[in-house]
């Protein structure tokens, strides 16, 4: 009996997970709405980059330029040449743009788009590992920006493009803010299962052999290569999703939108939440999400933070985080029930199964 | 085992889907959201961390003129408008328009402001200007001078800009040329996006058919970090007058920067109004040294608040009197001419609510915008704050204005750009 129920509380968690995301929307505003959408986009993000870095254990400084990726297939795919028209944009005639679709329909096809990259630009970090690769990606999430400036024929450049503002689509009755939360939401959850699927199983535990130890993992027979650019490309896959989310939920996609302090702020939110646990994710999006606006006014105390406030607040709350618990906030969790089962305080390693 | 599993996975899947419907409510909705018999409730967002925080002092120009129409006796003898007291809601935005629409909801749906005022930034207008015409909510008085908001107003009715636009501005400076340089051979140097190229558009236009005196376009990438070979290859060209195209900060010191070092001093440097601020100057004479950037040349639409010849207007002592006694404590630079581009817009602004009338709605706001006609003291001596049903620019006129010493003197007639 005990151990079916440590077997079913993960899946006991994540329904009632669920049920709180589907019952949330009925005690919440539209804003709160809004901001609950982006905590799935950034849930769907930080969980592709904790199958990267937590679970394959290669750092990526890069992941907001991924999301960009996502984010301008969705535009341009759900904009359609119609609709880039109005810009004067011209693209190229073999970029298969099409004549615009129904934005839901362009997150598994950006999703693709971006793993596909990402797999791509796995192969070559492949020869590089730990500050090297981190310095790679950070590459890319600089260049990013230039490159969509400078491709303007396509991505309208600085100027950027506005997408059709958000609408339920199908002729659902449902308000667009309740279908947007839904559509993030459903993916955020779709997404889950599929990334704990793939890390309980055979492939997880060669992405954590691979990380605790590359050498003793070949030697049981792990092929580095092939599940490192697979990691890649999964994780920028999930990005690639929650770039198409945002930009269906933003209405707007720019350069500027996708700096390279998102992709710092994305690997900060992942660690914060928990490496190597999934649920970290979770934690990680509430934090990105609410941290930065709410340092702008706190709640509790009622004075005005000085300009750069939100990024100090944020940079303090790594700081201390890190120094008290290494594992994130799913660290801590696993820790506390971990306490609970066995009635003593034990710190355990960051690194374990699934919370 | 499985069985558990199978049974939670289809539960869960089964919840996510099926709930959306049964939960989903329409919003009511408050007649004119934000107003009260005794406040205003405004909003914007602004860059006060990120590139360009430099402009951050103009939300707290904005500010402090508020405080001062709260505390002041309005000419209906009651305090701030009507007797309504101005609220103004600021975010940071960083400069990043992803953030700009996510604090742009928050100001419409949370905090529920009447308008969005002054908000600042192209691409960030661009990015909030579908969302904020779908609900309805004015976006007034923007801070950014693309040729946009004068010229899309009948797709975009709830969106309405300020100061003279890049194009009106580029002409400006090719009538100026056209009439008093005598060497005639143009270099421009800009910035490669919307903003840099409404310039050069709007040079062209002013030269209309004397564009062969442009001998040398050339274009920077905000990202560039050396501009050598570009400024290297418009000095070849020995022309007598350099236009730049900059943004104000970096780039500006840069290209100044370089072509000292090049050895190139054209006659005439002109450089764009964003790019000619106070800050700007002092850190490009800091770098190439006052006299290189003497003689200077740009346009400016309002008094130039460190101008000696100012010293005893009015306007600019008006401006004084409220920075001392309403800006925020902890050592306001009020010679920083961006508190004075926000006392200025926000002067417009409650000029605005006095003609949306005692009631203002959302829609009293925006017809008023169409029917602008003051006088802004805060404004250069002849220009008029001017819109009409087929014109949308409320500020077109500005002066070729020349630097020196510290400050900026104007030194044409009062040119119309629109």
């Amino acid at each position: 009996m005990r151990r079916y129920l440590s077997v079913a509380v993960g899946p006991l968690l994540f329904v009632a997970a669920a049920a709180v995301v589907a019952l949330l929307p009925r005690f919440m505003g539209e804003f709160r709405l809004l901001e609950f959408t982006l905590v799935a986009i950034y849930v769907i993000a930080l969980l592709g980059l904790n199958i990267l870095t937590g679970y394959s254990g290669q750092i990526s400084l890069g992941h907001g330029a991924f999301v960009g990726v996502g984010a301008y297939v969705a535009a341009l795919l759900s904009l359609g040449r119609p609709g880039l028209e109005l810009y004067m944009l011209d693209p190229p005639s073999w970029i298969p743009i099409g004549n615009g679709m129904t934005p839901v329909f362009t997150i598994p096809i950006a999703a693709l788009v971006t793993g596909v990259i990402g797999f791509l630009i796995g192969i070559p970090a492949l020869r590089l590992g730990g500050v090297s690769l981190a310095l790679a990606t950070l590459a890319l999430a600089v260049s990013f920006p230039i490159l969509m400036k400078r491709f303007s024929e396509v991505t309208g450049g600085g100027g950027g493009l506005n997408l059709n503002l958000p609408e339920t689509p199908f002729g659902w009755d449902i308000s667009t803010r309740h279908w947007l939360y839904y559509e993030a939401w459903v993916t955020a959850g779709i997404l889950f299962l599929a990334a704990w699927l793939l890390v309980r199983g055979r492939i997880g535990r060669a992405w954590r052999a691979i990380r605790d130890g590359e050498v003793a993992a070949t030697s049981s027979g792990v092929n580095p290569a092939l599940y490192k650019t697979f990691a890649f490309g999964v994780s920028s896959a999930y990005a690639g999703a929650a770039g198409a989310l945002f930009a269906i939920e933003t209405a707007y996609v720019n350069p500027d939108t996708f700096p390279v302090s998102l992709s710092i702020l994305l690997l900060a939110s992942a660690v914060i939440g928990g490496l190597g646990s999934l649920a970290g994710a979770l934690f990680g999006a509430l934090l990105y999400e609410f941290l930065p606006i709410y340092s702008q006014e706190p709640p509790i105390f009622s004075f005005h933070f000085a300009d750069q406030a939100p990024s100090v607040v944020f940079g303090v709350f790594l700081i201390v985080i890190m120094l008290l618990l290494p594992g994130g906030v799913a660290g801590l969790l696993r820790t506390l029930a971990g306490a609970v089962r066995t009635g003593r305080f034990r710190r355990r390693s960051e690194t374990s199964e699934l919370a | 085992m499985k069985r558990v599993l199978l049974v939670t996975l289809v539960l869960g899947a089964a919840l996510t889907v099926a709930l959306p419907g049964a939960f989903a409510r329409t919003e009511a909705t408050q007649a004119t959201p934000g107003i009260t018999s005794k406040s205003i409730k405004i909003g914007g967002t602004f860059p006060y961390s990120g590139p360009v925080s430099s402009y951050s002092p103009i939300p707290e120009g904005m500010k402090t003129y508020f405080r001062f129409v709260n505390a002041r006796k309005g000419p209906d003898g009651k305090r701030g408008i009507y007797g309504r007291k101005i609220d103004f809601k600021t975010y940071d935005d960083a400069y990043n328009p992803g953030q700009t629409v996510q604090l742009t909801n928050k100001l419409v749906l949370e905090d529920k402001v009447f308008a969005v005022v002054g908000s600042l930034g192209t691409e960030q207008n661009l990015a909030i200007r579908p969302l904020l015409n779908q609900r309805k909510v004015p976006q007034v008085l923007v801070s950014t001078g693309a040729s946009y908001w004068g010229t899309q107003y009948k797709q975009f009715p709830w969106t309405s800009g300020w100061q003279t636009d890049y194009i009106a501005e580029g002409r400006m400076y090719a009538r100026w040329i056209l009439a008093n340089a005598a060497r005639q051979k143009i270099a421009i140097f800009y910035q490669n996006d919307d903003y840099g190229k409404d310039y050069l558009n709007g040079i062209k236009q002013g030269l209309g058919s004397k564009t062969n005196l442009i001998v040398s376009e050339l274009s920077y990438e905000v990202t560039d970090t050396s501009y050598a070979s570009q400024i290297a290859r418009q000095r070849a060209t020995s022309a007598d007058t350099w236009i730049l195209v900059t943004t104000a900060g970096t780039p500006t010191v840069r290209a100044l920067a370089t072509a000292k070092r090049l050895g190139w001093k054209p006659d005439q440097i002109i450089i764009n109004s964003v790019a000619a601020t106070d800050g700007v100057m002092a850190a490009a004479v800091a770098s190439v040294g006052q006299d290189y950037v003497n003689g200077a040349v740009s346009t400016g639409y309002l008094k130039n608040n460190t101008n000696p010849k100012y010293k005893n207007d009015p306007a600019i002592r008006s401006y004084r009197r409220i920075m001392s006694k309403y800006a925020p404590p902890g050592g306001v630079n009020i010679r920083n001419s961006f508190y004075y581009y926000g006392v200025a817009k926000a002067y417009d602004f409650v000029k605005l609510m006095y003609a949306a009338g005692k009631n203002p709605t959302r829609s009293s706001l925006m017809a008023a915008t169409a029917k602008m006609n003051w006088v802004n003291p805060y404004a250069l001596a002849g220009v008029k704050i001017k819109t009409s049903k087929a014109d949308r620019f409320p500020i077109d006129q500005g002066k070729v204005v020349r630097y020196n010493n510290g400050s900026w003197s104007e030194i044409s007639a009062l040119y119309k750009g629109r």
